[in-house]
């Protein structure tokens, strides 16, 4: 069996007031859309694809991105990803991305589903310069949880970093070894499938940030439990652990455009991809 | 009295049993650096009723320990050891600003910062050397840092300064347990000495375990120590 050795490069400038993307390349299965700007020129809409139908052991998976000085980019994907059970080999992404002085990335992936048995191993490193903003989120589900599947065997890594200027600023290196015992213990994923984390660094003012976003729902969700915290540098962090994709997905949405309205003085969005 | 010496050359003072007495001294709960005032995330878990007797609460503090995030911070504390007994300050400092960024939530960051804080002016108190050594790790400093440090430079063993650390961790939570839930004296005893075996298995596998390694559970310490940051009453420190 062939295993893919994909690629995608993506680089942004600053241009005249528009975000243009200078430079893409790709290796199968990693394509990326020709951008689009719905928002106007300033902000570089990309969707960024995997051709083939989900990652399997020995596929390594290689993306990067860089936005020069001032360059805005919203990346999403279109549909998620499946990592399926392994073959004896684990599969790797690596996502290396920096951001020069005032760039803003909104990073909003669909969530991947990690297949009872898979071997995975996810890295992600995020550079920001000064006044560099990233926004972004991970959403994993383990297990196909419509056919009753868990993720009883093979193990998952996700290793989300963010530097500022050389210090490590959130260093969120998850593990869970597939076993009843991190499935079902209150500790682990307590039987909730779906677990999620959301990030926003380099917005000022988070104190404020922190007891404001707090208030955005008046009750805990109902299918899964949910939290905020800061990290350091100011920076908002909120998990979640539970059943629903929607739930989170809808609170995920209400803390990015109140994030979006309140420190980027941005419209809310709905971006058409997800519809 | 300054800077207390020890007599080294007495003979009833051995190296090894100064080494012993060096790691009670930092593994006792009396060590004056506000341990008991925390219980990462145990008073949420009691309080929503979800740790409400003995075996819930040694079933959390053993996945803690086989998964968790004091299996992370120990093998970081084990790195600070390393880099005190090559001299390396940049390392030392290095790590510090390695384990702060892994600190789960705002709660957990400040309490291995206030009880790192405590232990760093307890040390320079007691032994001139610790000075330009601790002034390499930076501000704030963590607890963990500071314990492998002290540890390195009292010449005790990285395995035995792995299990007290372990077990001086553990020790402390299963105290929250009793007050919390509330358990007997000796049930939380019984408890303690229940973890003794995955102690000694988890000090193993950190004195094992790979830089690429370094990873946590996450999931439940982090939610349990956010619900515990607004929690409206509290025995136990944010």
């Amino acid at each position: 069996m062939t295993h893919w050795q994909g690629k995608l490069e993506l680089t942004y400038a600053k241009q005249e007031g528009a975000t243009q993307m200078i430079h893409a390349l790709n290796h199968a299965p990693l394509k990326v859309q020709r951008p689009f700007y719905p928002e106007g020129e300033q902000i570089c809409h990309t969707v960024g694809l995997h051709t083939a139908g989900g990652i399997v052991g020995g596929d390594i998976l290689m993306q990067n991105l860089h936005l020069h000085p001032r360059s805005e980019v919203f990346f999403t994907t279109p549909a998620a990803s499946k990592i399926y059970r392994s073959n004896g080999q684990q599969a790797q992404q690596q996502i290396e991305i920096t951001l020069e002085e005032n760039a803003i990335l909104e990073w909003f992936p669909q969530e991947s589903i990690i297949f009872n048995g898979a071997d995975y191993c996810h890295k992600m490193r995020v550079n920001l310069a000064p006044n560099a903003v990233f926004l972004g989120w991970e959403i994993t589900r383990f297990g196909r949880t419509a056919r009753g599947e868990q993720f009883m065997s093979g193990e998952w890594r996700s290793h989300n970093e963010f530097w500022q200027q050389d210090t490590p600023v959130w260093i969120d290196r998850q593990w869970l070894p597939g076993h009843p015992e991190t499935v079902q213990s209150l500790h682990g994923l307590a039987n909730s499938p779906i677990v999620a984390s959301f990030i926003a660094l380099g917005l000022p003012n988070s104190t404020s940030l922190l007891e404001n976003a707090r208030q955005l729902w008046p009750t805990p969700p109902q299918r899964g439990e949910f939290g905020l915290t800061t990290t350091q540098n100011q920076g908002l962090l909120c998990r979640y652990r539970g059943h629903s994709l929607t739930e989170i997905k809808q609170r995920f949405v209400t803390l990015w455009h109140f994030l979006r309205q309140n420190s980027l003085s941005r419209p809310k969005l709905h971006p058409r991809v997800w519809m | 009295m300054d800077n207390p010496t020890i007599p080294t050359n007495s003979a009833s003072l051995n190296p090894e049993t100064l080494s012993l007495l060096r790691l009670l001294q930092l593994a006792s709960p009396a060590l004056p650096v506000g341990a008991y005032s925390y219980s990462e995330g145990l008073e949420s878990l009691v309080e929503q009723k979800k740790l409400d007797n003995l075996h819930s609460l040694c079933s959390w503090l053993e996945q803690e320990l086989r998964y968790g995030a004091i299996r992370l911070e120990t093998a970081i504390l084990l790195r600070a050891y390393h880099s005190t007994k090559a001299a390396d300050g940049a390392a030392l400092s290095r790590w510090n600003a390695w384990l702060s960024a892994t600190r789960e939530t705002q709660e957990l960051r400040e309490q291995s910062w206030q009880m790192g804080g405590a232990l760093l002016r307890l040390l320079v108190g007691l032994d001139s050397q610790f000075t330009p050594l601790t002034e390499a790790v930076g501000s704030p400093c963590n607890f963990a840092i500071l314990f492998g440090l002290a540890a390195a430079t009292w010449d005790i063993s990285p395995k035995e300064t792995i299990a007290a650390y372990l077990h001086s961790w553990a020790s402390n939570l299963i105290n929250g347990g009793v007050k919390l839930i509330p358990l007997g004296q000796t049930a939380g005893q019984q408890g303690l000495t229940q973890l003794y075996p995955i102690i000694l298995q988890v000090t193993e596998e950190i004195l094992q375990l790979e830089d690429e390694d370094l990873a946590s559970c996450g999931w439940g310490l982090a939610l349990a120590s956010i619900s515990h940051e607004t929690q409206y009453s509290r025995l136990f420190r944010s």
